[in-house]
């Protein structure tokens, strides 16, 4: 439950970046992004936002928003590209975003995130430039096509020029104040970097103010944790001014969390208590927001009225009651979903998705069903990922016991110590590869030494006279099991058969052993 | 009134490249002067040219040749026609030959087939180019980013200095590249057709600094802002920059990078800076400015890490004093818990917590993994390694205000014993 709501605070900040709200508020709003990038082309706001408002909106950051205003310039003052960066969720989007507002000037705003391909990129850009909205009556379809990045350059400087047009006709009945100069902001460049083949399109981005001349368009990037530093190679003759935003301090964070809330005295005093050590670990908005919702939650449970205000004694008494809940919540919070790198979800969208349905099952359901054989052929896959294949034979050998080989590693001390740092630097290594054969050979042996429980459940897995079928049957449950991705399939080399790979963890191979009355540990090499 | 005139104005000027690089025009023995002397020769004389011009970036290459350019327009009116090409948008075969009949047809009110295939173009690029030199009319072919046309196999620049072999033609080809070996990157067919003219663009002395920088500050008399005020701001400006302090500070801007897009973006701030209520640069506004450099972009990053994620840098850093070649999350999660069990603290989290940090470290890019294959591998299993020295992380720890003692004491235990 919680892994589902994680992917999505990011999304929300970016959609809800319109309407003045606290990041608490927002993790209750859905939108989708791409709603944001539609509807708001070319938002010029009818409200005007007050520097003032525009201050208290965006707390903690009082020195980039005034910067930015002075770089940004009076009206139609022509700028040098401006290039934000920091850490995640430190508000770059929305200070930006905020402060245009505030301008009442108009933008365009791209994410790369929502942007997946430069065409959508480029298209999103020219759509807004020309106010023009995808809908069923024009098909979906976008303004322009445009798929090369010099037809875009082209399409960019003719779509600024009919946009100024255009506007100065109507300029002559609106107010003045918003100028002809139209910005372009574009947010995550850090995504881009992931492209691959793509990653020209990058060094476009940065060279549109020098490729193309146009001093009307003001241009600023938004990038993620990646510092100017990065783009340097790609980066244009005129260099992108950096702006630098910091992660949010303590008492910033207090404050933003504390914003909007019905009673801001109880809150107050449930952050005084759990602020200090989430702080400890994580800085940012998003996360702590996150896991303060239900926290906050058990400590009001005991409150039968959400209105009181609380005085010292009360603030104990629920500082004692809430306490054993704060270290169980923070691991629970930060639990990391997809065990998988970063760059490997960037790439493969789907495999994650069902890598991470695959995880949810698994810890959800702890009882989940499968069949006999399959459970052994799970816990065959971990044995013979977990221990070195040298020691197979003493493992599995039925008639030798384990005791014989303790007492001959007992013999000589420092062979043992070496053996241990081996197998610590195994662990280490994480799950090994097996091969097929290893794998059918260690499932032989285990469905025949436990032969007894299977017989129970009437499920004759193993006999000499249909091994054929038993055979067939193993490689239908192994393809099922690669598929549920508790056994990840390796490359295949042409020479080499396949190498598999054991998935799952500790807890969950014993919790399957467990249903199945088999001595795990007993096999488990432990050095 | 005045005052936001006067600041528009810097910025524009800040802004536009070629105004930054026309104070390069005077000087005789320049850029400007060779360059200009090279193209007009070759349209006097009637006769096909090459040359490249080579620079590190923000050294004014393009905005040089397009100065020489709009004067050689003014004083050769109608004869010259520009081709613009550039190697990021047509670096490949067929999009650099159509993006060139493309031009060349806009220029001459031809029709411009989409469907035309490469080979109809470069014969259209021929034809035209013979066309033009009996007309006695020069067409100059300005091919940015050269380098990025030397990928594959180089057909653009072939068929382009193939054309220029024709008496008849009368062509200027020139190459703007920061790659000072692009002319080493050509074929050999390439190669053999190309007059081997280098400009080299390096960065400005330190008296054209200061000449620069005067030509960009200044306010010029002959405007509409009321004459003392220029004057005013003109005197105040000297004074500033005679100044001990502000040349202690324009030195270290120009230590840390003495390109003139860099002095520019120096400048640019300062402008963006000034008092619009008073009107006028001050000391302070520099200063400010010089504030925003940032040498050491990885400090700041790790400035900003929260104290378990400090814990994991340094146990890494343990790991790495132990000449451990390879280690990954899991050893990192041995030493954390060995610091942990040897000292009694409230940093003491549970493995999930410190993933979670372990991957905050991530993306902020201070720790990296190492191998870039495995996909199925799951991540704390994956080698990593820090890419922050020891030094830098004491420094930040260091800089960290409430810094656990523990934390100093672990790292100092290993590093500087």
């Amino acid at each position: 439950m919680i892994r589902e709501e994680e992917g999505t605070p990011r999304r929300m900040t970016r959609s809800n970046l319109c309407e003045p709200k606290t990041p608490i508020q927002a993790t209750s709003i859905k939108k989708t992004s791409s709603q944001f990038d539609q509807t708001n082309a070319l938002p010029v706001s009818s409200v005007c936002m007050t520097l003032d408002d525009l201050h208290a909106s965006l707390p903690g950051r009082r020195m980039q928003v005034e910067e930015i205003l002075n770089l940004l310039g009076p009206l139609d003052s022509p700028m040098l590209p401006l290039f934000l960066y920091g850490g995640t969720s430190t508000g770059k989007t929305r200070t930006i975003v905020q402060i245009f507002h505030h301008l009442n000037r108009p933008f365009v705003y791209v994410s790369c995130l929502s942007c997946q391909t430069p065409k959508i990129l480029f298209e999103s850009v020219l759509d807004q430039l020309a106010s023009h909205k995808r809908n069923s009556g024009n098909g979906y379809s976008s303004f322009k096509q445009c798929d090369r990045s010099s037809d875009f350059l082209e399409l960019l400087r003719d779509a600024v020029f009919s946009w100024r047009q255009k506007s100065s006709n109507v300029c002559g009945v609106r107010k003045e104040g918003n100028g002809k100069m139209i910005y372009l902001i574009v947010d995550n460049l850090e995504v881009i970097r992931h492209w691959g083949k793509n990653s020209e399109l990058l060094s476009l981005l940065f060279k549109i103010h020098d490729i193309t001349r146009i001093m009307d368009l003001g241009l600023i990037y938004i990038s993620c944790n990646a510092g100017p530093e990065i783009y340097y190679s790609s980066a244009s003759s005129t260099e992108p001014v950096p702006i630098f935003f910091p992660d949010y301090t303590e008492e910033e964070l207090h404050q933003i969390l504390l914003r909007n809330h019905e009673n801001p005295k109880l809150y107050n005093s449930f952050l005084k208590l759990v602020l200090k050590p989430f702080f400890r670990v994580t800085r940012r908005v998003d996360e702590l927001s996150l896991a303060f919702k239900p926290l906050f939650q058990k400590y009001c449970e005991p409150l039968t009225d959400l209105s009181v205000i609380p005085d010292v004694s009360l603030t104990r008494e629920l500082y004692q009651r809430l306490r054993p809940h704060i270290a169980f919540s923070l691991d629970e919070i930060f639990m990391v979903t997809t065990r998988f790198s970063a760059d490997a979800t960037e790439t493969s969208e789907k495999t994650i998705v069902r890598k991470r349905n695959a995880r949810k099952l698994v810890c959800e359901e702890l009882d989940f069903h499968m069949s006999i054989s399959a459970k052994y052929l799970l816990v065959s896959a971990f044995l013979a990922s977990r221990n070195p294949a040298t020691l197979d034979a003493s493992m599995f050998d039925t008639k030798g016991d384990i005791g014989k080989q303790k007492r001959k590693r007992k013999n000589s001390e420092t062979t043992m110590q070496k053996e241990n740092t081996k197998a610590h630097e195994m662990l280490m290594k994480g799950p090994g590869s097996f091969s097929l054969e290893r794998l059918l050979a260690i499932f032989q042996c285990i469905t025949s030494v436990s032969d007894i429980c299977v017989d129970e459940d009437n499920e004759e897995v193993v006999g000499d006279d249909n091994e054929v079928g038993l055979m067939s049957d193993v490689l239908l449950q192994l393809s099922t099991l690669c598929d549920a991705n508790f056994i990840t399939k390796g490359g295949s080399c042409p020479l080499e058969s396949t190498r598999y790979r054991s998935s799952i963890d500790e807890d969950m191979i014993s919790k399957v052993a467990r249903t199945i009355n088999f001595p795990l540990s007993k096999y488990l090499y432990r050095g | 009134m005045e005052v936001t005139e006067a600041s528009l104005l810097l910025r524009r000027r800040l802004c536009d490249p070629s105004y930054i690089h026309s104070i390069f025009k005077s000087s005789p023995d320049g850029n400007y002067s060779k360059l200009k002397f090279i193209i007009s020769n070759s349209i006097n004389e009637a006769c096909n040219n090459s040359v490249l011009l080579l620079g590190p970036r923000g050294n004014g290459k393009s905005a040089v040749l397009e100065l020489v350019l709009a004067d050689l327009k003014v004083e050769h009116p109608g004869i010259i026609s520009v081709v613009k090409l550039n190697g990021l948008l047509h670096g490949d075969n067929n999009n650099g030959l159509k993006e060139i009949a493309r031009q060349l047809c806009l220029e001459f009110d031809l029709p411009f087939s989409k469907m035309a295939s490469s080979d109809e173009n470069s014969e259209l690029l021929i034809d035209i180019l013979r066309e033009c030199g009996l007309a006695h009319k020069t067409v100059i072919f300005t091919l940015e980013e050269f380098d990025l046309f030397t990928q594959g196999k180089q057909r653009v620049l072939y068929s382009l200095l193939d054309a220029l072999q024709f008496l008849t033609s009368q062509a200027v080809v020139i190459g703007l590249s920061c790659r000072l070996d692009a002319d080493q990157l050509l074929e050999k067919r390439v190669r053999s057709r190309f007059s081997h003219r280098k400009l080299l663009f390096i960065t400005p002395l330190k008296d054209d600094m200061q000449r620069l920088l005067e030509h960009l500050l200044l306010l010029p008399k002959e405007t509409n802002l009321s004459s003392i005020y220029v004057v005013e701001f003109n005197s105040r400006l000297y004074k500033i920059l005679d100044s001990k302090e502000f040349k202690y500070h324009l030195k270290k801007v120009i230590d840390i990078d003495n390109n003139i897009s860099n002095l520019v973006m120096f400048l640019y701030r300062a402008v963006c800076s000034m008092d619009l209520k008073s009107g006028f640069l001050s000391l302070e506004n520099f200063k400010k400015a010089i504030s925003y450099f940032h040498p050491y972009p990885k400090q700041e990053s790790l400035r900003n890490s929260s104290i378990l994620e400090f814990y994991i840098l340094v146990c890494m850093n343990r790991l790495d004093a132990k000449e451990q070649i390879s280690f990954n999350f899991n050893s990192i999660m041995n030493e954390y818990k060995a610091i942990m069990d040897a000292y009694k603290t409230s940093d003491n989290y549970t493995r999930n917590v410190c993933l979670r940090a372990f991957e905050h470290l991530l993306e902020r890019g201070l720790i990296m993994l190492t191998d870039n294959n495995v996909r199925c591998q799951s991540i704390e299993f994956r080698p990593v390694k820090s890419l922050i020295s020891p030094q830098e992380l004491h420094q930040a720890l260091k800089a960290y205000n409430p810094c656990p003692v523990l934390l100093l004491k672990s790292f100092n235990n290993e590093c500087f014993k």
